[in-house]
């Protein structure tokens, strides 16, 4: 588990470069719902995912974030072709890769990566270590120099794990170190872009910080653009270059990282940053916004019209009902920083004059409580 | 104090050995007051929580030592059947997952309103009132239709709100969440977080919040607990800790967090595994993932001391506090 470890750089040196690897446009993806006796029809669907376009550059870091159900999973499987969208555009390194076939896809899988969430479920306890992360070359027929096992040994200094740990089964490591493996297997056919959903969230906070430190490291030294799926903000905001917020299967806001958490315009992202609990280390007060929303995310069956967020939104008014707010780039946003919201937030997240708290409930508790202190 | 811990000892009997998880914990609790427990898996925090509401399995864990007072009477004397009068009335415990912890086939209603059919003898009706009245509380909207329905008709966060309502019905003088809010989004977390401390002034009970999030804590608790390898390696009041953590531990874990002005860096990360419970390292449990450690560190084990050269009331297991505490 060394701390310095030693990668070979592999492709030209990280940034944004002026050519996506990756661009989606209006990927959607609807699980149907089949219901009815005694013939069973399709009755509605689940809209995970709905009209989303994203870019990821070469060597580009970009954070996905959005509370449970909102689709940045999906999204994830979509573009490594998990799953088969329903509709919109993916294309990768000049290909469209929408509706690819499993011999068309063959030369492009080796190129695209999954690390998944779950270490104990996405490692076949069966299959030694070996096995797991020599299976990829077997698979795409690749042999590099020296041979599958001594990459394989390379892959397990490289990721910090013992290579002599080579002939052992994935119970025999704890959480952090079978990530670490997830990781050895997602490196093994040297992708160009890694889609990581949720990779740090499964593991103790100490052992966060060695797997975050990890992939950051793969990903400046290596140039690997990675697409970096978590809830966790403050994870993001540390890993990512660009971030994507979403919500209720739609690309609500996007920007560089320090418009998204510190200029930010969509009042999601807003309530989103101000829920989140921040360590305060220094004396300074208190000086971000609190908002606290009301009730839970609605159901991407009938998502509401217009502007999906408007249910839960305290600015929202007639248009937001009848109108979808494109996502376009606000008079003083940023470059490249776009907001889906018809009546955007200031660009800032300091405290307001007055708390928003939209519970109806947590609001009378609170004032019951000011009347008797 | 309304809750005294005193050097409280647990084991579990396994395959592998005796796992020790707790291994002399000693915390108090006051009324009105919010004592957050932080720690890792296998730290010892919940198992510390279900020794004192007296629901630990046994067998396999066996309280090997110790006293756990509650208003001034040990609960580890007490026949089950009079512990079981303190639970409830007394205190109440609120766990993580909210759906397994709620009976899927019996409506809301039902379990709220036994609470006090089994514990004040309340009719059915009676109980059935008092069950409206309780999910009113924790603001559930329109409670008087909900009060029929199944716990899987609701979702994550009022489910959380219906075991706050559980907690709070007999207005216990001591309320213990587990990980309250690790299964819920953020938005609904805050949602539920804030409902918690408001109920907590409003009836002025002792508050144990046992977590491994740092800012969860920072936003609540008054004092806070770190636990590692069942120990206590530090306690003090959370703005001190924060400011300056007297044990490395307590350091590793706030340098390992991603913060707003150190990112694009590399994250510390404190070096190596939690150790395992059946082979917890002799000295002080820490020692082998610690920069600081020395030989003394290996021998003997540190007691919790007093850090006499903070304005308040703090303790550290670390040989070298002070040394922590200023660099």
């Amino acid at each position: 588990m060394s701390d310095n470890l030693t990668l070979p750089a592999q492709q030209s040196p990280a940034g944004a470069s002026a050519e996506p690897l990756l661009t989606v446009e209006g990927l959607t993806k609807h699980f149907p719902i089949y219901g009815g006796f005694p013939i069973k029809r399709k009755v509605g669907a689940v809209q995970a995912v709905d009209k989303v376009d994203l870019t990821v550059g070469a060597g580009e870091s970009v954070g996905l974030v959005g509370e449970s159900g909102c689709g940045k999973s999906t999204t994830g499987r979509l573009i490594t072709r998990l799953l088969e969208p329903t509709g919109g555009k993916i294309t990768y390194a000049g290909h469209d890769i929408t509706h690819a076939s499993r011999r068309e896809l063959a030369p492009i899988r080796s190129e695209i990566q999954m690390i998944f969430q779950d270490p104990y479920s996405s490692l076949n306890p069966r299959q030694t270590v070996g096995t797991i992360i020599r299976s990829p070359m077997e698979v795409n027929g690749i042999e590099p120099a020296g041979g599958r096992e001594k990459r394989v040994r390379e892959l397990l200094e490289l990721v910090g794990l013992n290579p002599e740990h080579y002939n052992r089964f994935p119970h025999e490591f704890s959480g952090g170190q079978r990530q670490r493996i997830g990781v050895a297997r997602a490196l093994a056919l040297q992708p160009k872009l890694i889609v990581a959903d949720e990779p740090v969230s499964a593991l103790d906070v100490s052992i966060q910080a060695q797997v975050v430190n990890l992939l950051q490291k793969v990903q400046q030294e290596m140039g690997i653009a990675f697409l970096f799926i978590a809830h966790d903000l403050a994870v993001v905001r540390h890993f990512s270059q660009r971030v994507a917020v979403m919500y209720l299967g739609k690309v609500v806001e996007v920007g560089d990282r320090d418009s998204i958490y510190n200029r930010p315009r969509h009042p999601y992202t807003h309530a989103l940053l101000s829920a989140v609990p921040e360590v305060a280390v220094d004396d300074e007060p208190e000086d971000r916004e609190r908002i606290r929303l009301a009730g839970d995310v609605p159901s991407p069956i009938m998502p509401p019209s217009g502007c999906r967020f408007r249910t839960r939104c305290w600015k929202a008014q007639d248009k937001c009902a009848t109108e979808e707010p494109p996502l376009v780039r606000l008079s003083d946003s940023r470059e490249g920083h776009l907001t889906a919201c018809h009546f955007p937030e200031e660009p800032t997240t300091e405290a307001r004059d007055e708390d928003i708290v939209l519970d109806p409930g947590l609001k009378a508790l609170e004032d019951e409580n000011a009347g008797t202190d | 104090m309304l809750l005294e811990v005193r050097d409280l000892h647990v084991e579990f009997r396994t395959r592998d050995g005796v796992a020790k998880a707790v291994n002399g914990v000693s915390y108090g609790v006051d009324a009105g007051e919010t004592l957050a427990v932080l720690g890792e898996s296998g730290s010892g925090k919940s198992v510390t929580a279900q020794t004192i509401m007296g629901i630990l399995d046994t067998p396999p864990g066996k309280v090997t030592g110790g006293q756990i007072l509650f208003e001034g009477r040990d609960l580890l004397t007490l026949k089950e059947e009079e512990r079981r009068k303190v639970r409830g009335a007394g205190m109440a415990m609120i766990f993580q997952d909210a759906l397994s912890s709620l009976n899927p086939v019996l409506t809301v209603g039902d379990q709220l309103g036994e609470m006090f059919t089994v514990h004040r003898g309340m009719s059915r009706k009676d109980a059935r009132a008092k069950a409206v009245e309780l999910m009113d509380r924790v603001r559930i909207p329109g409670a008087r239709e909900r009060v029929r329905q199944y716990p899987h008709q609701f979702s994550g966060g009022m489910r959380q709100r219906i075991m706050i309502a559980m907690a709070i019905a007999l207005e216990p003088r001591l309320v213990i969440a587990d990980e309250p809010t690790t299964a819920l989004d953020v938005t609904v977390q805050a949602q539920v977080m804030d409902l918690l401390a408001e109920l907590r002034r409003e009836y002025r009970m002792g508050l144990i919040l046992i977590t491994h999030d740092l800012g969860v804590v920072a936003d609540v608790a008054d004092r806070i607990a770190v636990m590692y390898a069942g120990r206590i390696v530090e306690t003090a009041p959370v703005h001190d800790i924060y400011k300056a953590p007297a044990h490395p531990y307590t350091r590793g874990l706030l340098d390992s967090i991603p913060r707003l002005d150190q990112k694009g860096r590399q994250l510390y990360a404190i070096k190596g595994l939690p150790p395992s419970l059946t082979r917890i390292p002799p000295g002080c449990a820490f020692h082998p993932r610690c920069p600081m450690a020395r030989d003394v560190c290996r021998t003997d084990v540190p007691p919790l001391y007093e850090v006499t050269d903070a304005p308040s009331e703090r303790g550290s297991a670390c040989h070298f506090w002070r040394e922590c505490l200023h660099g």
